[in-house]
């Protein structure tokens, strides 16, 4: 009996103290707010990039010459002020630049590339180009060559100081011809030629092939400027009096008297003015115009054959189609 | 013959889509956690090799047990981008207090008047006031890194058990 009614205790007991635990324990522990509840605190975030390399490869032809040195700005952007990259290096066949990704304007050709000689007889070029997101730009060759030679001027009649137009003026090398042109209705003219021939021995300007005088030549020295100016006179001088006649072929023989073996003073060329004087039946006597120095000139008197010479007309001055100006 | 032209089409629609694109990582500590990009599940953390368009785009990642996170980005155009992120865990606290009457209040939004109560606090700081009779008594900041027992007597620092 005592052992029953222990047993039941016991139960009792133990259905309590299950009770008290399932339900009770959770009251002991309070209850739980129904939120969580945020600080808003800023959460730690790494951000890495990795930038690729844009590699930009321009190569470059040398004109004439090669500078020692050239300096390379890079631009982004259209800014022209501050440079993404300047280097300075020996003249490279290809210039190659690595730049970080990202730099480049992708959309238009915005960015440029200077390239800056480090030698004042060549000029700075610049090259606009459209940029990549990342990967290697081939660029089209460029050229670098020295500064253009210039030389102008006007071309006029030394008899009356009047403008000619449409003679033709050349620079040449030697005897070849660089470039030519002819001058416009104001008697002016302009040439340029390449760099290269900045020192140039042999360069000369020649002016008045197609006019029946003897041609203007002058050498022409830049090794001191990029241009020069030179006013050309053409055909006789004021000094020398009408009636001019002007020889005809080359070599003719202005000589110190009329006689047979007299003493040839001058060869002249062809277009060259004589002003004369008297007259015989075979013979002219006159004057030639010789340069001294210093464009300078004096007269010397001589005899020419008549069939050496033609009377010279100002109103036509100009050779005929074909060279033959012996008719004129 | 036809076969081979579609698989040039193919090819080159990939490699076009592809060009442009930048290279994503994405490390979260806690591992394995959706990871959403601009509001579509792209995978469990960690995250190697998707490909995203330079630009802003939206990251966001939720975990049980961590504040959510969202996080603007704004994808410069690049080779690759790796992001590592550091959940803010939220721990069980545990607050308590002797006093009779008092309101409290969190962040200036979450209150209660229970002398005991368990409450889920995102790790940080936080900003206590204590009211009595509709009046500010005490305001505090209590600091949470682990799971704890704060317990609070009037007008002196929490005290942490």
């Amino acid at each position: 009996m005592l052992k029953r009614s222990f047993r039941r205790l016991f139960l009792v007991g133990g259905i309590l103290t299950l009770i008290t635990f399932m339900s009770g324990c959770s009251m002991l522990r309070g209850p739980v707010y129904p939120n969580i509840i945020y600080n808003n605190r800023q959460p730690l975030i790494s951000v890495t990039y990795e930038y690729g390399e844009i590699e930009v490869r321009l190569p470059l032809n040398y004109i004439g010459a090669v500078p020692d040195n050239i300096s390379f700005e890079v631009y982004a952007q259209g800014d022209t002020v501050n440079t993404i990259i300047s280097i300075l290096q020996e003249a490279p066949r290809v210039f190659i630049v690595y730049l970080p990704q990202g730099v480049l304007d992708i959309h238009n050709k915005s960015n440029i590339i200077k390239i800056i000689p480090q030698d004042t007889n060549f000029q700075p070029v610049s090259i606009r180009f459209q940029g990549i997101l990342f990967g290697r730009i081939q660029l089209p060759p460029k050229s670098i060559q020295m500064k253009q030679l210039i030389v102008f001027g006007k071309v006029f009649l030394n008899k009356n100081n009047s403008s000619l137009s449409g003679v033709s003026v050349s620079m040449q090398n030697f005897d070849n011809v660089i470039k030519e042109t002819t001058t416009n209705d104001s008697g002016f003219y302009q040439i340029a030629i390449p760099g290269e021939y900045k020192y140039a021995q042999h360069l000369r300007l020649v002016a008045g092939n197609n006019l029946i005088f003897k041609p203007f030549k002058q050498k022409l020295d830049f090794s001191q400027a990029f241009r020069l100016n030179f006013n050309i006179g053409v055909g006789p001088s004021a000094t020398l009096e009408d009636p001019l006649y002007l020889t005809n072929r080359e070599n003719v023989h202005f000589r110190e008297h009329p006689d047979i073996g007299s003493e040839t003073l001058f060869l002249l060329e062809a277009g060259e003015a004589v002003s004369v004087t008297r007259v015989t039946p075979g013979e002219y006597h006159g004057s030639i115009e010789v340069e001294v120095g210093n464009k300078k000139s004096v007269q010397m008197y001589g005899w020419i054959y008549r069939s050496d010479v033609f009377l010279l007309d100002l109103n036509n001055i100009f050779k005929k189609e074909g060279g033959d100006d012996s008719e004129l | 013959m036809i076969q081979n032209y579609k698989w040039f089409l193919v090819t080159l629609l990939i490699s076009v889509n592809l060009h442009g694109q930048v290279k994503l990582t994405v490390n979260t500590i806690p591992k394995k956690v959706n990871v959403k990009l601009d509001g579509v599940i792209i995978g469990k953390s960690p995250i190697k090799n998707e490909r995203i368009r330079p630009g802003v785009h939206k990251i966001e990642i939720v975990k049980a047990g961590f504040a959510p996170l969202t996080y603007d980005l704004l994808v410069n155009p690049s080779q690759a981008v790796h992001l590592d992120f550091f959940l803010n865990p939220i721990y069980r606290i545990k607050f308590k207090t002797e006093e009779k009457g008092l309101v409290f209040e969190l962040n200036g939004e979450h209150q209660w008047d229970n002398q005991f109560i368990r409450l889920d606090l995102e790790a940080g700081d936080h900003f206590l006031r204590v009211f009595k009779l509709n009046e500010i008594i005490d305001e505090q900041t209590i600091h949470v890194d682990e799971p704890k027992k704060f317990i609070y007597y009037l007008q002196k620092p929490v005290s942490e058990e």
